[in-house]
């Protein structure tokens, strides 16, 4: 009787475990590739549906709580991570734009957020569709794409890009994608991470399971940067969830109101 | 319809603390909070909505809100673009409507003005839905991207 109990306990149990296995098994395009296709949300570790992962207390954050999960934001230094490593001429005019980001953060003049930050952020989702050719990615914020061609070279005119010029290739399970031809419009991962037109980025995707990218960012820029820099961010799939029209020029009243604001001489340091 | 200045005072620390608490992740915004509202002036009030402008890259309400002399004053409230709203459940025309009286929870602006960053709101048939992030949001971060020497 105790043998049969078990065997029904260990049978139900390899049931479960199977169950939730192919619940959350990577999905593969038909080239075998890991398949990246679905919408995203960057700036997160939470699994589920936009309203179960954000539903809490809605999107957005402070920015300014020690306590809070580590997860990048365009706007605020990655906690517990190493802080970009500027040369000291850079470093002085990162820390002038931190003191005037309302006026010098190019998101602001409604431009597009450039990399890494766009694929960072978590306020608006974004959409991959992987091809074995070719992968795209459309960013809500700012309405900008990206064309990844896969085992392709960077075209020898290339016009200085706020998104860069992208070619990928598969290493194993992770797409690599390549990205130069910047222009120094865009800001990196923080309040005035600036960079030149120097600018070098390497991704790496990964997608562990279903729910989640593994992304990991390495920039380069010999101008500004004395080193390379690396972050680690991940992408949640948002299943159900649609990308809407985001046209920033509609009505930015944010310059203007910033500038007035200095003119008046409030005070918007940090504090 | 009372403004409720003075007694939100001595909840609004609480209410900031619990709100910066309670926090997931942080995320964009579209531009600096702390540039243009002051987290520690959070306010509260009640009123008739009577214009909701749905645009990007953020969308504004206005709200009559009487002063303690009864005197009608047009507060304006900054929040979320039409996708954020839309992806937490807002309808445009629908979740709320002017003529419609609602509380609004939010942090004031640094000029003074009457005029205020929304977060949360408690709508005429007493649901509460957020319309903007919480105090902070884009504000630069715990420290700046680099060490302050």
């Amino acid at each position: 009787m105790m043998r049969a109990l078990l065997a029904a306990t260990t049978a139900f149990t390899l049931l479960c475990v199977s169950f939730a296995s192919a619940q959350n098994t990577l999905p593969r395009a038909s080239d075998g590739k890991p398949d990246l296709t679905g919408v995203w949300q960057g700036g997160s570790t939470q699994r589920g549906s936009w309203d179960e992962a954000n539903g809490g207390t809605g999107v957005g954050g402070t920015g300014r709580n020690p306590t809070a999960p580590v997860v990048l934001s365009s706007n605020d230094r990655p906690t517990g991570r190493e802080g970009a490593p500027y040369q000291e001429w850079a470093a002085k005019k990162v820390l002038e734009s931190f003191n005037r980001r309302g006026i010098d953060d190019p998101t602001a003049q409604c431009l597009p957020g450039g990399l890494p930050r766009s694929v960072m952020l978590g306020l608006f989702p974004q959409q991959i569709v992987q091809t074995p050719t070719q992968v795209i990615v459309l960013y809500e914020y700012m309405n900008v794409f990206r064309v990844i061609p896969i085992n392709a070279k960077h075209p020898d005119d290339l016009i200085p890009a706020y998104m860069g010029n992208s070619v990928g290739h598969w290493e194993g399970d992770t797409l690599v994608v390549d990205v130069t031809g910047f222009n120094d419009k865009t800001w990196l991962a923080g309040t005035g991470t600036f960079h030149s037109d120097a600018l070098h980025i390497v991704e790496r995707y990964t997608r562990i399971d279903k729910d989640r990218i593994n992304y990991r960012v390495t920039m380069e820029d010999p101008k500004v940067l004395t080193k390379p820099w690396t972050l680690e961010s991940s992408l949640m799939l948002r299943e159900g969830t649609r990308l809407e029209e985001y046209i920033c020029a509609e009505n930015n009243l944010d310059p203007a109101r910033y500038e007035q604001l200095l003119k008046d001489g409030v005070k918007i340091t940090r504090q | 319809m009372r403004r409720r200045i003075p007694h939100v005072k001595r909840l609004s620390v609480g209410l900031l603390l619990a709100a910066v608490g309670l926090l997931p992740a942080p995320v964009l915004a579209h531009h600096s909070f702390g540039a243009e509202y002051d987290a520690n002036k959070p306010i509260t009030l009640t009123g008739v909505l009577t214009n909701i402008e749905w645009t990007n890259p953020h969308s504004h309400f206005y709200l009559d809100v009487k002063d303690e002399t009864g005197k009608v004053v047009n507060w304006k409230f900054e929040g979320y673009g039409p996708g954020v709203l839309y992806r937490t459940g807002w309808k445009k025309d629908v979740t709320m409507k002017p003529g419609d009286t609602i509380t609004v929870f939010g942090w004031r602006a640094r000029d003074g003005g009457n005029w205020a960053h929304s977060r949360e709101i408690t709508l005429s048939d007493g649901r509460k839905m957020f319309f903007g992030p919480p105090a902070g949001t884009g504000d630069g971060g715990n420290t700046p991207a680099v060490e302050v020497k």
